[in-house]
């Protein structure tokens, strides 16, 4: 299912975080966001997952596709243990009311968290597992609906490297799996070398690089050369930030 | 010093346009957030385990603070009013009285403070902090409405339970000020309860009735919405309890101003 973001603006308090941001992603693809913090990333997935209002643009998606998003600090319910939380869209979701069984919702949990590579921590609560785990765990409730577009915002920041690296194999596994289309938004180089397609990085709320992992990592652009050698000197001002 | 002061009262203009335009926004945000909690109700799109859940909340673990509360005023009271009336001669009028003052007034609003102290500030930091971790967000983007799930179980519980908290704790307080009266005044249990009779009538009754459902309502609604309003960090959450127990206070005031003036006066 291809996802397709065309001109899109938005404005918080006079100031254009997003600027005239138009890109693609094609189905069974892996879109990576970068930029310094503030440059209007994760603002960009909250109007695609519907968090957010936007004040112009347009994002295009068929008619019944699914998105779903895994957030940057998992924003699992801590009053819900694992299986309600996976279980949660299934049970509480309108339209899913009274379509699955007890058994099928069951079974639909144990299977999503096989997925993740979690097994038996049902009864868990979110306060009881460790940070990779809750990231896990929230992928396992993001995909419960068998979304066509799935949304990471940071998936590994805060984790360690070994961590973040199952993390990376998860996205790329999922993507595959569901053959989703997918969007990274994310400061780690190594997600964008391991789970990502194509690059586009923000700034000020604008596109400024747009192209190949490779071709982001390899300095062809000076934006793109600043982030990845992470420079103070370059056409980005992050001093005055 | 003229430069000081015209600072001074600068600063005290923007403080106060701060705090006014922060009220127009609650008024605001609770007007729209009444106005989903109806359509939701209308519309027959009731969590009925939420708000079994919810209700259990305010009518059972809001019970023992609120029994000690109405038990406690209204011991004072029949401890300050039992020996006056005695001297008076008037003893036998403590039933009465203090059945008028329990069911009219002090019942309801008792209960609805102990409420908002124990069921309101827990709503708004509860559902503050589900905004400022994104539990809200998550529960937009997997298309669970926030409004029908945090919302309306809240609001039906605060309007079905308030009155019952009413109804068991008046009760309460009533046996307390007679037990009280017997204790202070040698007034005699069977004289207070004879003369309870007399200040209770069924009209004051089901307008304590109606006052109480609007006032776990108010309470619901404000905390609810307080909470679903905030952004932030952890000192959000804080200010959006403080702001819910002020307002669920303020409001709780105004209600029975209004009931007293429209079915008293």
């Amino acid at each position: 299912m291809t996802l397709e973001v065309k001109n899109l603006t938005k404005i918080f308090d006079n100031k254009k975080v997003l600027d005239n941001v138009s890109f693609k992603v094609e189905n069974g693809q892996t879109l990576g966001v970068v930029g310094f913090s503030g440059s209007g990333k994760s603002t960009l997935l909250k109007i695609i997952s519907g968090i957010l209002e936007k004040d112009s643009g347009e994002i295009i998606l068929p008619n019944n596709s699914e998105v779903a998003m895994a957030f940057q600090y998992s924003a699992l319910f801590d009053f819900l243990d694992v299986y309600d939380n996976i279980a949660f869209p299934l049970v509480e979701r309108k339209e899913f009311r009274g379509k699955y069984s007890k058994d099928e919702i069951t079974k639909i949990v144990s299977q999503k968290l096989q997925m993740v590579g979690l097994e038996g921590i049902e009864e868990k609560f979110p306060s009881e597992l460790s940070g990779g785990m809750q990231k896990r765990v929230g992928f396992a409730r993001a995909i419960v609906t068998n979304p066509n577009v799935i949304l990471y915002d940071e998936p590994t920041s805060g984790l360690d490297p070994v961590t973040s690296t199952m993390i990376e194999d998860y996205i790329v596994r999922l993507k595959r799996e569901l053959n989703a289309s997918c969007v990274v938004v994310t400061h780690q180089l190594s997600t964008i070398r391991r789970a990502v397609d194509y690059v586009i990085m923000l700034y000020q709320g604008k596109i400024v690089f747009d192209g190949k992992v490779e071709d982001f990592l390899n300095n062809k652009n000076e934006y793109a050369r600043q982030f990845v050698t992470a420079s103070i000197q370059g056409p980005m001002n992050i001093i005055g930030k | 010093m003229f430069e000081l002061n015209k600072t001074f009262t600068y600063q005290r203009f923007v403080l106060l346009w701060g705090q006014i335009e922060e009220f127009l926004i609650l008024i605001g945000n609770l007007g729209k957030d009444f106005v989903d909690v109806i359509k939701r109700i209308l519309s027959l799109e009731i969590n009925l385990n939420e708000t079994i859940e919810q209700s259990k909340r305010f009518a059972y673990d809001s019970l023992p603070i609120s029994l000690t509360i109405v038990s406690m005023t209204s011991a004072i009271i029949a401890m300050q009013l039992a020996p006056e009336l005695a001297r008076q001669g008037g003893a036998d009028y403590t039933g009465m009285l203090s059945a008028l003052v329990m069911v009219r007034e002090l019942a309801a609003v008792m209960s609805a403070f102990a409420i908002i102290s124990m069921v309101g500030a827990s709503f708004a930091s509860e559902i503050a902090s589900m905004a400022v971790t994104e539990q809200i967000s998550a529960m937009k983007v997997l298309k669970v409405d926030p409004i029908a799930y945090l919302f309306v179980p809240r609001f039906i519980a605060g309007a079905l339970f308030m009155p019952v908290v009413f109804i068991v704790s008046g009760f309460c307080g009533l046996v307390c000020a007679g037990l009280v009266s017997n204790w202070c005044a040698d007034l005699s249990l069977l004289n207070y309860f004879t003369s309870l009779w007399h200040g209770l009538y069924i009209r004051d009754i089901f307008i304590a009735l109606l006052k109480s459902s609007f006032f776990g309502a108010t309470i619901a609604l404000i905390s609810s919405s307080c909470g679903y309003s905030a952004h932030g960090g952890a000192k959000e959450v804080g200010l959006a309890t403080t702001k819910a127990v002020v307002s669920s206070f303020l409001a709780i005031a105004m209600w029975d101003f209004i009931f007293a003036s429209v079915f008293y006066l």
